[in-house]
């Protein structure tokens, strides 16, 4: 009796200490993901919805603010950093009394985020064992990080307890980093959710299974869980008093979510209820039935609730649904596999000579990414030209891509390389052999489409496919290997920086996210060279030009990047995209009287 | 006196199948449910030859161009700029401009990359400029039965889908018969160890559900094709027709009829397949009648699932999956075109095997 008395008060003291009204926890927000998660290790995973979950699960060093346009840094588990010694010395305050939700693994005992923890966290990236396909954010920049990784590569176990003298920490809560190279989007890397702190306790009382465990220090802390279905996050109670006090932009509704947000508590909502729906058909009906609260990545369904001219249908109106709408910063491209070989088969798409250069720029010109773009994507995206999408730093907004769609030139093209076609419509290699194309592809009706606009503008040219169909999950992991041939991927701003866009095609980036395996000397120089460059007109000219390599040695087909039409039902309150934050509705709140 | 001789004719008694063909042609029913599948029968091996649909791929109307019967609900024009009621893979109308013409003011800085195929497609672009432009060919606004998203008609895609649907449908059904007559044949003639084992056999096949067993072989062989669908049809499909054959040879093995041909010596072939086999051949039809339907369903789950068949072809199946995103935008015609059309061909044959069934009764003699 005695305990929940003593647990009110807890409860009544905590509610005055903070000021605020806690989390309802008798509003649960619902929304859906189209894709399942893989796992809610930060530094194990690669994809956008589990970043998503990891985003309000844990804490990264900075974070954003919710309404400044462009995306401005914000603290988070520590304030802005000092930055000293030319770009090449961070130093973190990390903010006392923030704790991590309790878990067995603490043996009972309630444990503080402290800077050790971000230096571990740092240190997984390059441990070969997490076979993380972000290492690349840390490689070769942190002193004396690279020998520790070289090191477990040798004797097959990283060295957690080796100090090194790129992780300084005089005191329990301040962490200096020092950078072998100045680097002026660092502070960008570590307000990404991938880089967010984990307890070392934890990691290694779950191991390999450290994917489903996940215990941080954010918002929300998971409830219940079902594999590729639902995942059930509850606010997290010990969270850290943080009032909602963003300060309104130009753009005319910030005025409105002030009003309407300021002085609550973050998170607001109590539950968040995701639930994960492939189907876009099913989405929109959940959505339109009032199932969830708010969707997204609609637009193979859009002209159900947009007009040609991009508005919101008069019905969706009438039931007071708003639309929130922004270009992704992101872009969408099919790459193809550069590797001579794939594993020990011979790669027809691969290599550098001119011939095989031809036949990647005629993949490119036979690519009717006018059909992507008018019938898949129902005009809702705009076309790629740049590798730098716009709303990111370092975006070319003049630049008309050299390739451009010409099926006759393509065949024309390969023809005079070589590549002659049989009896049969298809072309041969130069050799004499026969050609084929194997096109990755998922086993939905999205990638089925995907599949047909390939097969299509493949047999514009002759040039015959093969449709490889497996899961997301399974073609990540063939991708992370360089074992897929052509397939379709995207890539979304982790940062707003320009940077994290060209290091899509640098060499020692293949296995992580340079998916086409890419590696050309002179665009690894350039690359290099830009990466000790502030953003300005010298790094641009810098980025112009291994855009035209990338363009030379086509090993992508560039496509396109997608409108975001968020849908919002009535009740939700306060909610503006943000272009980095995935999980932009830790900020908003439910109106329950609007339902 | 000379003997008169009056000409005498024997009268023929009808065999089993004249009889049957005669209480056949009785049926009204039968013979419209026979005509309307001999005409899908037709259609199937008249766009198999390639005499009709053949170009069922090409893309001749608006995406989603509205079908002709319907047209008061015409959509309304696209917006500007949308290259609508161009031919997409027209390649003389399709060319973009390059970017050394306009829009390039950005690239103008000095480079050194080199283009090694510079001179090849300086070559292409002076040769495609000056080619013949093809005429340009309206895309039709509608069509018959309207057109699919990328503009192809929906009335050549039931035709050749039927293709693939009938096909599958008649040559698994084949395959599942005649595994399951010889499986029958065997456990039934036989008996003891031999039928005990068939009979284990078939009890694994009959325990797992069937959508399940046929889903997880369809992931096992992870191909898609024609021939797998059928593979995986005919494999598990054989059950029903082992039990009845099964059945019948245990009935069969005992008569008279039979144990003559044994006193003759006849050999056990000869005795399975020359004396039992036609007295149960009529089961055999039916099962292949019953299966053809069971098969086309199933097919179409099949492809509708995604396990299908793979992209360049086009099954009702397929058709049906691609107009589940489609309805919710309020394209129903795809749907409608394959449904109906996969209706009409189930109930008549359906009709018809019900009908077959009555006919082969030799109790109904």
């Amino acid at each position: 009796m005695m305990g929940v008395w003593r647990s009110l008060a807890m409860l009544i003291l905590g509610a005055m200490a903070t000021g605020a009204p806690a989390a309802d926890m008798g509003k649960t927000l619902r929304i859906t993901f189209q894709v399942a998660e893989t796992g809610f290790d930060p530094v194990r995973i690669h994809d956008y919805y589990s970043g998503t979950v990891i985003e309000t699960v844990y804490d990264s060093l900075l974070g954003y603010d919710y309404l400044a346009r462009p995306s401005k840094l914000a603290p988070r588990a520590a304030e802005l950093p000092q930055v000293t010694d030319g770009g090449r010395t961070y130093t973190f305050k990390i903010r006392k009394g923030i704790l991590f939700t309790p878990d067995a693994a603490f043996k009972g005992k309630r444990r503080e985020l402290v800077a050790e923890d971000f230096a571990y966290t740092i240190k997984r990236f390059l441990d070969p064992k997490n076979r993380s396909p972000y290492a690349f954010f840390f490689e070769g920049k942190i002193l004396g990080l690279d020998d520790l990784a070289a090191e477990a590569k040798k004797s097959g176990r990283f060295d957690y307890d080796r100090k090194i003298p790129g992780f300084e920490i005089p005191d329990s809560h301040t962490l200096r980093i020092k950078l072998k190279d100045p680097d002026y989007t660092f502070s960008q890397i570590l307000a990404f959710s991938q880089t967010s702190a984990v307890a070392r306790e934890v990691i290694e009382t779950y191991g390999e299974e450290s994917n489903f465990h996940p215990v941080g220090t954010g918002p929300y802390m998971l409830d219940k869980y079902v594999r590729s279905s639902k995942i059930f996050l509850k606010a997290n109670p010990d969270y850290r008093k943080e009032t909602w006090d963003f300060k309104p932009g130009a753009d005319p509704r910030d005025k409105d979510i002030v009003a309407r947000m300021k002085g609550k508590q973050i998170p607001a909502i109590g539950n968040v209820e995701i639930s994960i729906v492939e189907e876009s058909q099913a989405r929109m009906l959940a959505f339109e039935n009032g199932e969830t609260d708010l969707e997204y990545q609609l637009w193979d369904v859009s002209t159900r609730f947009m007009t040609e001219d991009n508005k919101l249908v008069p019905d969706f109106v009438k039931k007071g649904i708003r639309l929130d709408r922004i270009v992704d910063p992101e872009i969408t491209y099919t790459y193809m596999n550069t590797l001579d070989k794939i594993g020990d088969q011979p790669n027809p798409v691969g290599g550098f000579t001119r011939e095989r250069i031809a036949l990647r720029r005629a993949i490119a010109m036979a690519y009717n990414l006018g059909d992507q773009i008018r019938i898949i994507r129902k005009n809702q995206s705009v076309k790629a030209e740049y590798p730098i999408p716009p709303g990111v730093t370092g975006h070319e907004p003049a630049w008309k891509n050299n390739i451009r769609h010409d099926p006759a030139g393509a065949n024309a093209l390969l023809e005079r390389v070589g590549y002659k076609k049989g009896a049969d419509g298809y072309r041969s290699q130069p050799d004499g052999t026969p050609l084929l194309i194997r096109y990755s592809t998922t086993p939905d009706e999205r990638g089925r489409l995907f599949a047909e606009l390939m097969k299509k503008s493949m047999d514009s040219i002759g040039v015959r496919i093969d449709i490889h169909i497996d899961k997301f999950p399974e073609l990540l992991k063939a991708e992370k290997q360089c074992r897929l041939m052509v397939r379709g991927a995207a890539w979304i701003a982790d940062y707003p920086d320009g940077d994290n866009f060209m290091q899509l095609l640098y060499g020692p980036n293949a296995y992580q996210s340079n998916n086409a395996c890419y590696k050309s000397a002179e665009y690894d120089k350039l690359y290099e060279k830009s990466k000790l460059m502030p953003d300005g007109a010298e790094r641009n000219k810098l980025y112009r030009e291994m855009t035209k390599i990338m363009e030379r040695d086509t090993p992508w087909i560039m496509n396109d990047s997608r409108y975001r039409n968020t849908l919002l039902h009535k009740q939700v309150v306060g909610y503006k995209k943000h272009p980095i934050l995935h999980a932009d509705w830790v900020y908003i709140d439910l109106d329950k009287r609007a339902k | 006196m000379s003997a008169i001789t009056i000409p005498h004719e024997h009268e023929v008694s009808p065999g089993l199948w004249a009889l049957a063909w005669r209480r056949l042609k009785a049926d009204r029913i039968a013979m419209i449910s026979l005509a309307i599948v001999a005409f899908f029968v037709a259609m199937m091996l008249a766009s198999s030859l390639g005499l009709v649909a053949g170009d069922w791929s090409k893309e001749v109307g608006t995406n989603y161009a509205t079908p002709t019967w319907f047209k008061d609900d015409v959509a309304p024009p696209p917006p500007p700029g949308t290259p609508e009621g161009k031919p997409q893979d027209d390649p003389t109308v399709q060319a973009e401009p390059h970017a050394e013409g306009k829009g390039a003011e950005d690239r103008k800085d000095e480079s050194s990359v080199v283009d090694p195929l510079a001179d090849v497609l300086k070559e292409v672009r002076t040769e495609t400029a000056n080619a013949v432009q093809a005429p340009v060919v309206a895309r039709l606004e509608t069509l018959p039965f309207g057109a699919d998203k990328w503009g192809r008609d929906v009335l050549k895609k039931v035709i050749k889908g039927s293709e693939t649907s009938i096909f599958v449908g008649l040559a698994s059904a084949v395959v599942a018969v005649f595994l399951g007559t010889i499986l029958g044949a065997l456990a039934g003639f036989y008996g003891k160890w031999i039928d005990d084992v068939m009979n284990w056999f078939y009890n694994i096949f009959t325990s797992i559900p069937y959508l399940l067993l046929i889903l997880a072989i369809a992931a096992v062989l992870n191909k898609k094709g024609m021939f797998t669908i059928i593979l995986i049809l005919g494999l598990t499909g054989w059950t029903g027709t082992f039990r009845l054959i099964r059945g019948e040879y245990l009935k069969h093995k005992e008569r008279e009829y039979v144990r003559a041909a044994d006193a003759i010596g006849a050999s056990n072939t000869r005795r399975m397949f020359v004396h039992i086999f036609p007295n149960v051949s009529h089961v055999v039809l039916v099962q292949i009648s019953i299966l053809v339907v069971a098969f086309i369903k199933t097919e179409v789950i099949l492809s509708f699932l995604g396990f299908g068949v793979p992209v360049d072809v086009v099954s009702w199946g397929s058709m049906l999956n691609e107009a589940q995103s489609e309805m919710i935008l309020g394209k129903w015609w795809q749907l409608a075109a394959a449904g109906t059309t996969m209706a009409i061909l189930v109930t008549a044959f359906s009709l018809f095997t019900d009908a077959l069934r009555d006919a082969l009764d030799p109790k109904l003699k």
